[in-house]
């Protein structure tokens, strides 16, 4: 049953990931962190860590969380339920691509969803950050990796890495 | 324009899925490189198509655009092969990385690295949050939708997957007759 409902959750999350592969973040914290309590806040950063430092999208987190929760199993579970609703979806859009995209439907409600995620994700960024940020060197480095991340062109997969070294020479 | 065989789409995918990393455009530049100027399998235009597809369909964009160009050169199975490759190196790293996490959760090194990542991800989801609204809230409607959803998330505490439909669905009646 638990495996049922984490593939379900999955399948709607990714659905609705309307604007870029961290759209998810908000919906993914509610259901596995706040809801069903299959990972603590803290776990859930460390995905999110995990999925950035791997080559390929942010998605690849899911399969992290799918092997905590349910060992190797639940992770390819997890990838085949990420993966579904987008390659599904984007077969019927390539079909009727013309015609989808002129959809009046489609582009003004897109248009109020990518508008709204970024209040979701401010949301997630605040209650993640009450949880990582626990002094002034952990807040030192996450204004260190927004500024650099933001002002440059540097990988975020650097910032995360080089996060993990100041991390292991503070504590 | 020759059509590959699944097997030299699986192994494309599988390098543009290994050997790029973080930033959505980085990545659309190397499946250019691949697909259009050195395997010649789509044209320039057909490119600049799938990406505008992945862009506007749910799930990863990057994704999404390789999704299409899989479906575009062998139909469904090519999609299948297209995101098996593509997705393949990312999930065995993750998986991996999972085992060791589950097993080493506990050290003390593991911990202080993760606080530093932790706090890393949280100026990156920073970061984003910035981009995004630069890129996205160019008038006081989109900027309504933000705060609303802030708001609702955040003190209000409801459900993200509920706020985006609503947004969707608000979307639509506010702008129905603007979007071209």
């Amino acid at each position: 049953m638990i495996l049922l409902k984490f593939c379900l959750v999955l399948i709607v999350v990714n659905a609705l990931t309307i604007g870029g592969g961290f759209v998810m973040l908000p919906m993914l914290q509610k259901e596995f962190v706040e809801r069903y309590h299959w990972l603590t806040n803290q776990e859930f950063l460390d995905a999110i860590a995990i999925g950035q430092v791997t080559p390929g999208p942010l998605t690849v987190m899911n399969a992290f969380i799918g092997y905590k929760i349910y060992g190797l199993f639940g992770a390819v579970l997890a990838m085949i339920s990420s993966y579904l609703p987008s390659i599904i979806i984007v077969m019927v859009v390539a079909k009727f691509y013309y015609g989808f995209k002129e959809s009046r439907i489609v582009a003004s409600s897109f248009k109020g969803i990518k508008a709204a995620v970024i209040g979701l994700l401010a949301a997630v960024a605040i209650s993640l950050g009450n949880t990582s940020l626990v002094d002034l060197t952990t807040l030192g480095i996450a204004i260190i990796s927004f500024t650099v991340i933001a002002c440059t062109k540097i990988d975020p997969t650097f910032v995360i890495l080089g996060g993990a070294i100041l991390g292991a020479l503070v504590y | 324009m020759k059509s590959p065989s699944l097997r030299n789409i699986f192994w494309v995918f599988l390098k543009i899925g290994t050997l790029s990393f973080g930033g959505v455009y980085s990545m659309l530049a190397f499946f250019e490189r691949e697909l259009v100027e050195k395997h010649k399998w789509i044209t320039q235009q057909e490119f600049i198509e799938a990406v505008a597809i992945g862009q506007m369909t749910p799930g990863p964009p990057v994704v999404n655009t390789g999704i299409c160009v899989g479906y575009k050169l062998a139909g469904i199975r090519g999609a299948l092969t297209a995101t098996t490759g593509q997705a393949f190196t990312g999930t065995v790293l993750a998986i991996m990385l999972a085992i060791f996490y589950v097993q080493t959760r506990d050290s003390i090194l593991l911990r202080s690295i993760m606080s530093g990542v932790g706090a890393a991800v949280v100026g990156l989801l920073v970061s984003v949050i910035y981009k995004m609204a630069v890129g996205t809230i160019r008038d006081y409607r989109s900027g309504a939708f933000a705060l609303s959803a802030f708001l609702a998330l955040a003190l209000l505490k409801l459900n993200p997957i509920g706020l985006i439909l609503a947004a969707g669905t608000i979307g639509f009646m506010v702008h129905r007759g603007k979007v071209k």
